[in-house]
């Protein structure tokens, strides 16, 4: 027994490094590779410039689904993101003439807000987290439509744009400033995720919710600090988009709702939760963003740029995510 | 308990075990909420039980009511389908846009057909693949809604006025047809559900596959089975709404994902499998499909059926636990 | 009648059966026996077709058996009631009786259904079981029977019983052998899986020993004894196979007074240091409740209640936790681990901060903890960062209770800790629980097998319907008196 288990580690090390590595890594190698493809094809594509502008979009994409990693990584979803972003957007773009880090810190609060009400919901009166996202995200719309007018918003602050979509120079080119800013952000986060006691729960609690409970672990409080965490994410990233973009609009939010899932679906989380990582959600956005690059330059319309997500997913789960078999 | 009950006693039994079997799928509270939002509405609008504004109500919740049945049959089975949206705006833009080269009747089929292949391959990836719900619908979602634009890229199509009729008109005089469009599909369902094999089946796949496995029977068909029945129902709905706006649009299902979901909440099923009911689900979908019209008659804004549309959701849901806390029993570890 | 021949089974690097040779005749009714973890269930469930074995026949009547599939083996005449009960909680009791292999394609007749039942349950002498109830909301009792009722319906040529009487009482055990005989004077036969020797005595004509995962011994009616059985399904005899704790100590660890819950009837309890109480009865009577109330995880209220000296007026596990308790649930797999973390996260999991370390700088603090804790429980593992799920049976329950200890724990819970794992790490369970005992720990051990409870536990309070039956100790505490507790009857003073 004791000569077996000798030789076992070594083995054992080696397997779950490897092990360990493809779910993270994958995505990054997939969008190397679509992005050489790309340069195969359009030699035009293969420049750094090419690559800052792809990679700012996927930014804001992961950005705006950081706050889905950690909902689906302790095992719900958040399907309030469109709206947060809206209202978070809105808020910041309405109160700018008290200064741009009151408006900024009044646009967080609001996505606090949302996330204390969905945390409450469904950590304390154990509602559904598909049921009541969807709820809390009709209740924004509402809000959207009743609280804010369009006539009143403000232009964005050129801090903000600075912030976003200005160019840093970096090592002799230029690249947007969200793009390490951005990265910093998920950096951080995942950090958080990985290294505190509260991060690691989290992920517990999305593997195996009662064990979490039957060890003695605050479930609820865990929770809900989760959920209040993704709706200042989801807000941050509404602030992010507004500047990037400079424009807002009622639907601005609705194309990050299943994009977020996807960004972190392909990025490889289980949507069961307990698995995932920020820099994998920014892997999964960058697969997808380069996609949305290559189809247009390729000429193959929109349609086939949806359809490509969906294969996409469909791969990364079937690769991942199958559910044992039974017998 | 002897066996020989007296013919009322049976028929007595029968109802008070419907009752029974109502409440235990959750589909009480729903049915009342219908009711009180009925009556408030009356209060409000005594017009209502007019021809025109009984036809506008009931076209409203038509499309409404039938994807969220289509939604229940995947809540059953244990999953939950993101792609109702998309395989509706399908269905929506084949049917309007066949209708003009192969008359309504052909048109429907091939609606049928689209919408119904749509739910096999959901059911075979989930079933058979062994592939998690969300994803593979939330996959589906973006490649259905790809194939709808592909078809038809922007609102269009030609809708004759028969169908339109046949659609949204009155079957009878106070009768709209949509209202007898979702009572016989509702009818349909139910005795699927509860009088065929395939029906328990799908009870029984979301309440505990491995028992029912241990009872001879494979989940995995009674999950076929549902996505299928799913994507006929969604195909029904379809063609409803393109029939009532005279329209085929390639967007015109997204806005339906979200609130079918909240229907199929509000109808009291439960999201873990095996528990739910149509009665329940028709009722949730009326529910939310008559908040805007009442404040519309209220003269309140609109806007504020999405504010008021929520907090129903919230407050029906939650209730259970709500009251738990309330009275001091917190629910024990699960 | 029913034959099996070189059967086995692996779970990935752990074994559940090997080389399992099995023969029942018609009208016989052999009994397979072996303590938790022997692989009795596995055996049940390959014969059943609910499990595929790796290797090995099974033959019905001269006929080959295709495996894993229910289907087939119902058409071959032979079946189930499984110990872990196969019926479909949302569905009442009539269609869990109707919907037996029906095809696809069928009317569902709830009239006819219900008629059928109340005629299968009155042949059956069920006549309490009302065939509209829904069985999620029915008692373990009814269940059982319920399940075996369920494997009645067809036309039974081989029945076989897992552990089908666990949670039945003498009258529902009497029913029980009713129905065996009956179907044996037809010229079925009968499996009976059990490890409740009492009731072999009555009923099986020969019988199997499986130790292990392996046939170790075979017996024919009349021509055994418990201890002899007892000694072939531990490898050793009882006395030999279970370590004796040390005295207990003085000091109170845990006090419960008029403690109620549902399903728990105003129980009152002391624990003192160092004292292993056991808790049996049969399945469904509380003791669960009993072990979850105590701990939090079930709401319950109590006249008087104390750890370790200080008062409690209600109970959440996080309490628990902070209050000196642990908890070993039953469900290892679904209620004790986080199957894709690591061994080392599994572990730390009660010790987690919000604000504090967590993943690979909290291990590399509390590396010298984990490494004491995986040694002295000798946890086959390959580190602490091997995923836990990749562990046998035996060695993740091992994690489960490993991380209690060393933590100054006043008491620990346990329910029924050594079911369904390898004999040697059961073992060592039972040396690491004792061994805990022995440092002042209290202990409650919630076990189904009679034998943990009369030779490791200083007492045994015995639950019946929820309440205390009976407590025993020193020269009272018998097999004969647990099990005669559980039925309700207090032993007779000798």
């Amino acid at each position: 027994m004791s000569a077996r288990s000798a030789v076992l580690p070594r083995r054992a090390a080696w397997l779950e490094v490897t092990r360990r590595l493809p779910a993270a890594t994958w995505p990054f190698a997939v969008f190397g590779a679509l992005f050489l493809l790309g340069g195969v094809l359009r030699p035009s594509l293969l420049s750094l410039d090419g690559l800052w502008s792809t990679a700012a979009f996927a930014m804001i994409l992961a950005i705006a689904s950081a706050g889905q990693t950690i909902a689906i990584v302790q095992g719900g979803i958040d399907l309030s993101i469109a709206n947060t972003i809206t209202v978070a957007a809105l808020t910041f773009l309405s109160s700018t003439q008290h200064g741009t880090l009151v408006a900024l810190l009044l646009a967080l609060a609001a996505g606090a807000a949302v996330g204390l009400l969905n945390g409450l919901a469904i950590a304390e009166l154990e509602i559904s987290p598909i049921v009541m996202t969807i709820a809390t995200n009709g209740l924004l719309f509402g809000i959207v439509l009743l609280a804010f007018d369009f006539s009143q918003l403000t232009d964005t602050p050129q801090i903000a744009r600075d912030l976003t979509s200005g160019k840093i120079a970096v090592l002799g080119t230029e690249i947007p400033a969200i793009l390490p800013l951005g990265l910093a952000l998920l950096v951080g986060l995942q950090l958080v995720l990985s290294r505190t006691g509260w991060g690691r729960a989290l992920y517990l609690i999305g593997s195996a919710s009662e064990m979490a409970a039957l060890a003695g672990l605050p479930v609820r409080r865990i929770r809900l600090l989760g959920y209040v965490l993704s709706g200042v994410l989801g807000a941050l990233a509404g602030v992010v988009i507004a500047s990037y973009f400079a424009q807002t609009s009622v639907t601005m939010g609705d194309t990050y709702l299943l994009g977020s899932v996807a960004a972190v679906v392909v990025g490889g989380a289980s949507i069961f939760g307990g698995s995932g990582t920020l820099i994998g959600t920014l892997g999964g956005a960058l697969v997808l963003g380069q996609i949305a690059t290559l189809v247009p330059v390729l000429n193959l319309g929109v349609n086939v740029q949806q359809l490509i997500y969906g294969a996409i997913i469909l791969a990364v789960v079937a690769l991942y995510g199958r559910r044992r078999a039974d017998v | 308990m002897s066996v020989a009950v007296p013919a009322r006693g049976r028929g007595l039994a029968r109802l008070t075990d419907g009752f029974a079997g109502l409440r235990r799928q959750g589909a009480i509270t729903p049915l009342a909420a219908f009711a009180v939002m009925l009556a408030v509405y009356t209060a409000i609008n005594p017009d209502l039980f007019t021809r025109i504004q009984l036809q506008t109500l009931a076209n409203l919740i038509a499309p409404l009511a039938l994807v969220a049945l289509a939604e229940l049959l995947i809540v059953l089975v244990g999953g939950i389908d993101i792609s109702v949206g998309a395989v509706m705006s399908l269905a929506g833009v084949i049917f309007a846009t066949q209708m003009e080269d192969h008359g309504a009747g052909v048109a429907a089929a091939e609606a049928l057909a689209a919408a119904v292949a749509c739910g096999l391959l959901n059911g075979a990836l989930v079933a058979y693949g062994r592939l998690p719900t969300i994803a593979t619908t939330l996959a589906s979602a973006f490649i259905f809604g790809a194939l709808a634009n592909e078809v038809l890229d922007r609102p269009g199509g030609n809708v004759p006025v028969e169908v339109t009729n046949a659609t949204s008109g009155e079957l009878v005089p106070y009768v709209p047809a949509a209202l007898v469009w979702v009572l016989g599909a509702g009818v349909v369902l139910w005795l699927i559900l509860n009088r065929t094999v395939v029906g328990r089946q799908i009870y029984g796949a979301g309440s505990s596959a491995s028992a029912l496995r241990a009872s001879g029977h494979d989940p995995r068909r009674a999950q076929l089975a549902a996505f299928a029945i799913g994507g006929a129902l969604t195909a029904l709905a379809a063609i409803l709404l393109v029939g009532s706006t005279a329209t085929g649009d390639p967007k015109a299902g997204d806005p339906y994902l979200l609130n079918a979901i909240a229907a199929v909440a509000l109808g009291g099923a439960a999201f873990t499998g095996g528990s739910g009911s149509v009665s329940g689900t028709i009722a949730g979908a009326a529910v939310l499909g008559t908040i805007g019209s009442l404040l519309f008659f209220a003269g309140i804004e609109s806007y504020w059926q999405y504010v008021i549309g929520s907090l129903i959701i919230v407050g029906v849901v939650g209730l259970p636990a709500l009251t738990r806390i309330v009275r001091g029993r917190r629910g024990a570890v699960r | 009648m029913l034959a099996a021949r070189a059967l086995s089974k692996r779970y990935g690097p752990i074994v559940a059966v090997e080389e399992v040779d099995l023969t029942c005749l018609g009208g016989e009714v052999h009994a397979l026996v072996g303590e938790n973890g022997a692989g009795k269930s596995t055996v049940a469930k390959i014969l059943a077709g609910a499990v595929r074995a790796d290797a090995g026949e099974v033959t019905v009547g001269g006929v080959a058996l295709p495996g894993g599939d229910v289907r087939a083996a119902h058409r071959a005449g032979v079946y189930c009631a499984f110990q872990e009960l196969a019926l479909v909680p949302d569905w009442t009791v009539a269609e869990n009786l109707a919907l037996v292999d029906r095809p696809l394609r069928g009317r569902f007749s709830r009239a006819r259904a219900i008629a059928g039942a109340v005629d299968t349950l009155a042949r059956l002498e069920l006549d309490h079981l009302d065939p509209r109830a829904v069985v999620g909301d029915l008692p373990l009792a009814d269940r059982q029977q319920l399940e075996i009722a369920r494997a009645l319906t067809g036309d039974v040529r081989v029945l076989l019983l897992d552990e089908a009487s666990s949670a039945l009482t003498p009258p529902g055990v009497r029913w029980l052998f009713a129905r065996i005989r009956e179907l044996t004077a037809r010229g079925a036969a009968v499996v009976y899986v059990s490890h409740r020797l009492g009731e072999l005595a009555e009923i099986a004509d020969r019988g199997t020993v499986l130790r292990d995962g392996r046939v170790v011994d075979h017996f024919t009616r009349g021509s055994w004894t418990e201890d002899e059985l007892i000694t072939a399904m531990a490898g050793q005899p009882a006395e030999r196979a279970h370590p004796r704790p040390a005295p207990a100590r003085t000091e109170t660890v845990l006090e419960v007074e008029g403690l109620t819950a549902p399903g728990l009837d105003d129980i009152a309890l002391r624990l003192r240091a160092g004292e292993v109480l056991g808790v049996g009865g049969l399945q469904g009577h509380g003791q669960a409740e009993l072990l979850r109330a105590l701990y939090g995880a079930l709401p319950a209220h109590a006249r008087r209640w104390e750890v370790a000296g200080r008062r409690v007026r209600r109970m959440t596990p996080v309490q628990a936790v902070r209050a000196g308790l642990g908890f070993v649930p039953e469900d290892r797999k679904r209620q004790g681990l986080a199957l894709t973390h690591s061994v080392g996260e599994n572990l730390l999991t009660p010790w987690l901060r919000a604000a504090g370390p967590g993943g690979t700088p909290l291990l590399r603090r509390e590396r010298a903890w984990v490494d004491r804790v995986l040694a002295a429980l000798a946890v086959k593992t390959t580190g602490p960062r091997q995923p836990v799920g990749a562990l046998s049976g035996g060695n993740q329950q091992k994690v489960v209770f490993g991380r209690w200890l060393d933590r100054d724990r006043r008491a620990v819970l346990l329910h029924d800790p050594t079911r369904g794992i390898d004999v040697r790490a059961k073992h060592e369970l039972y040396e690491a629980i004792v061994r805990l005992a022995g440092e002042g720990v209290g202990v409650i051990w919630f076990s189904t097998e009679v034998e943990e409870l009369v030779h490791t536990c200083h007492r045994v309070v015995v639950l019946y319907r929820g309440a205390i039956a009976d407590e025993l100790a020193g020269e009272r505490l018998t097999a004969d008196a647990v099990v005669g507790a559980a039925v309700g009857r207090t032993a007779v003073a000798s």
